[in-house]
């Protein structure tokens, strides 16, 4: 599947024209507004705008070198724009500071990997202002969130992979932001880890908490995040629910191949492959229109021996936007 | 099979340019370092003058003739009382020199005691030695001035007894054994009093214990320091700085870390040294106090804007030890400075070894007061401020950019 150029900068430019217009909802916990950045003659962000609504969870998807990490350091004051607004909460960030709200999770295991669990907890909860009986029960709270209450005296670096990256995120939650950033937080970790990590995430969101995570992983932005935010050279070029990506790019039907025991006939409506033993069709109902097509190929001689039903993807609507996979 | 191991271990020297600086480039550096502290015929080497003074109590022929020899001798330097003063007999007393040893403004004086002559060219004279009143933490100076002082002596003498000859010529055996001549051919007695370790257990233990502890205190700072650059590649410096922690509130923490470690690292290493050798630490505490606070402190904010220039750890290893080695090789860790020529002794007070081996010599050597200190106290306070501040403003690229 290729990407089509033009309905995808009509769709570019319907969500900047959104954005710019404020039409976006109120409730924001965070609005990114035209964030332009540039090293030296490199444009790392052409001019970025989205929305993270309160309770939220987004996911920020796009390509290496989409400037997505660019981004992230904007939002969190590492980096500061050369134009462009990050509000929170509808109060503007400025450049560095007055981020008591954000937390973040950096995608390397940033962690003191010859302190225990314990020590790594208590020294970024004060790090980031928690003192007193206030950190002790952060620390507590967070050990057990993470399930690793009887591993508190572990040393980090003892523990497995999926253990680092718990308390590397619980590190980041300890001072209970309300705005959660997260790059790429299950990078490297086996599937029973990943869905731990999500029911962690799962409960912060659940008391509140707005999540932004930047994925490589399109079926963790699929099943995790309420709404995807696509970003490519610098721009976010779509914004929206998976359902709703899908409908603006790619379209809501069911891609069908039927193959072909032997070379087939060509039929009107369905695309024949060059070595005439695949067809493939588009269907709006795959129940009412699926016994229709079957019925047109057996009845033009051809012999079906064997068929699949594609939903529209994230994937699909990944490479309609971006005209490129993910890892390239 | 070992010809791929070695290759892939020859390509990866190549792409690891860091190694072979090490490998390579630190031995030739190192090397040159020593070869410019001994080898007279680089241009800055030439043998180091040993400064003295002089005190003339014997006001005879015969010891002016002495003195003015070893004053015009190349290897010495005259220490002259001030402005006025016209030769090397200039200082009469011997409480004056004996200060002079005792601050450390020169190695050693030479006193040529009342009736030295006399005893010389008087049969039956009891001996009279010629004096060189020491500061052993430079034993090369007392050795040279011996060694020069019999040489030149021996030389005078043999000029005097050969004008005597002609009238000895005529003497039978007995008078010639009573006659002034026999005596010119006995050697001239030296007697070495050390001013300064005569009360001390084994004194030199805590110059070279000064050293070693200069070394290593540079040694473990850069290996602390070498944390802010793990941080960054692990991506530990980015979650701090998103944090309420500033860049300024993370260097002086590790400063302040780096400081503590230091001075207990050394008080350590001396505790050992009065435990095991008997170095008097807990005789010398304010001055080593002082001492150990301010080098620690310099040492710390030395490794902090080292990190802060490199790029990775490996880089911060190669260059620290190429700097400390040279620092410590000049500044007296390694070779005591007195045995470098001048221009070299002069060289090696860029490092601050140098200024903290000198304090604590002032400390456990010459015994001096808290107020001497303040020379070397001040040199490395100010060299940490401006360290630290050079540390701060390389750090700046850690924070937004």
């Amino acid at each position: 599947m290729t990407s089509s150029p033009e309905r995808r900068s009509d769709f570019v430019a319907e969500g900047e024209r959104a954005l710019i217009q404020g039409d976006a909802p109120p409730d924001r916990a965070l609005r990114v507004r035209a964030v332009a950045k540039r090293y030296g003659r490199t444009t790392a962000l052409e001019s970025a705008s989205f929305d993270l609504r309160r309770g939220e969870r987004l996911a920020l998807l796009g390509p290496n070198g989409a400037g997505k990490t660019t981004l992230v350091r904007c939002i969190c004051g590492r980096a500061v724009p050369d134009s462009g607004e990050i509000e929170m909460f509808d109060q503007l960030l400025p450049p560095s500071g007055g981020r008591r709200k954000l937390g973040f999770v950096p995608q390397e295991i940033a962690l003191y990997p010859d302190l225990t669990a314990r020590e790594n907890l208590e020294a970024f909860g004060r790090f980031n202002g928690l003192r007193g009986a206030e950190l002790g029960e952060a620390v507590e709270w967070a050990l057990e969130w993470t399930g690793l209450a009887e591993r508190a005296e572990g040393l980090v670096k003892n523990f497995s992979g999926g253990m680092k990256r718990r308390v590397n995120i619980a590190c980041g939650v300890l001072h209970r932001p309300q705005v959660l950033l997260l790059d790429e937080p299950t990078v490297g970790v086996d599937p029973q880890s990943r869905d731990r990590i999500f029911l962690m995430l799962d409960e912060l969101w659940r008391q509140g908490t707005s999540i932004l995570l930047t994925t490589h992983q399109l079926d963790e932005a699929e099943q995790q995040c309420d709404r995807i935010v696509i970003i490519d050279h610098g721009r976010a070029i779509a914004e929206g629910t998976l359902r709703e990506l899908i409908a603006n790019t790619v379209g809501v039907n069911r891609r069908v191949t039927f193959k072909l025991a032997r070379p087939g006939p060509t039929l009107e409506g369905l695309e024949m492959s060059d070595d005439r033993r695949q067809l493939v069709a588009e269907v709006e109902d795959v129940a009412l229109e699926l016994p229709e097509v079957l019925s047109r190929i057996r009845e033009a001689g051809g012999q079906v021996s064997d068929l699949e039903v594609h939903s529209p993807s994230l994937h699909a609507v990944f490479i309609h936007l971006t005209g490129r996979e993910l890892r390239e | 099979m070992i010809w791929t191991v070695v290759r892939v271990g020859l390509l990866r020297m190549w792409h690891g340019r860091t190694e072979i600086l090490l490998t390579f480039v630190v031995p030739i550096v190192f090397f040159t370092v020593f070869a410019f502290i001994f080898d007279e015929q680089i241009g800055l080497g030439k043998s180091p003058l040993v400064n003295l003074a002089l005190v003339d109590q014997d006001q005879t022929e015969l010891s002016r003739e002495l003195l003015t020899s070893l004053a015009g001798d190349e290897t010495l330097r005259v220490f002259s009382p001030g402005r006025g003063a016209t030769g090397p007999s200039s200082f009469s007393s011997v409480d004056e020199v004996q200060e002079l040893v005792l601050e450390g403004a020169i190695p050693l004086a030479v006193v040529v005691p009342e009736g030295w002559a006399v005893s010389l060219t008087t049969p039956g004279a009891d001996p009279v030695s010629l004096q060189i009143l020491a500061d052993s933490s430079d034993p090369v100076a007392a050795q040279v001035v011996s060694a020069l002082i019999r040489q030149t002596s021996g030389r005078i003498l043999a000029e005097q007894a050969g004008q005597l000859i002609q009238s000895v010529l005529s003497l039978s055996s007995d008078q010639f054994a009573a006659s002034a001549i026999a005596h010119y051919t006995k050697p001239v007695g030296i007697e070495v009093i050390d001013l300064l370790s005569a009360d001390k257990a084994n004194p030199v233990v805590s110059m070279y214990a000064a050293g070693i502890a200069v070394m290593f205190l540079l040694f473990g700072a850069v290996g602390n320091s070498g944390t802010l650059l793990e941080e960054e590649e692990n991506q530990t410096l980015e979650r701090l700085m998103c944090s309420e922690l500033t860049m300024t509130r993370l260097l002086a923490g590790k400063w302040v870390l780096m400081t503590i470690v230091g001075v207990v690292q050394v008080t350590v290493m001396f505790a050992w040294a009065q435990l095991a050798f008997g170095v008097d630490l807990s005789g010398h505490l304010p001055g080593f106090t002082v001492m150990t606070a301010v080098t620690a402190g310099a040492a710390a904010s030395f490794a902090l804007a080292l990190a802060a220039s490199c790029k990775n750890r490996v880089q911060l290893n190669a260059v620290a030890i190429i700097l400390i080695l040279c620092m410590s090789a000049l500044g007296g860790s390694m070779v005591p400075r007195y045995v470098m020529s001048e221009t070299m002794q002069q060289f090696g007070k860029v490092t601050f070894n140098a200024w903290a081996l000198d304090g604590y010599i002032k400390v456990f050597w010459r015994d001096l007061p808290l107020v001497d200190l303040a020379p070397e106290v001040m040199v490395l306070a100010a060299t940490a401020i401006v360290l630290f501040i050079a540390s701060r403003l390389l750090a700046r690229r850690w924070e937004s950019s």
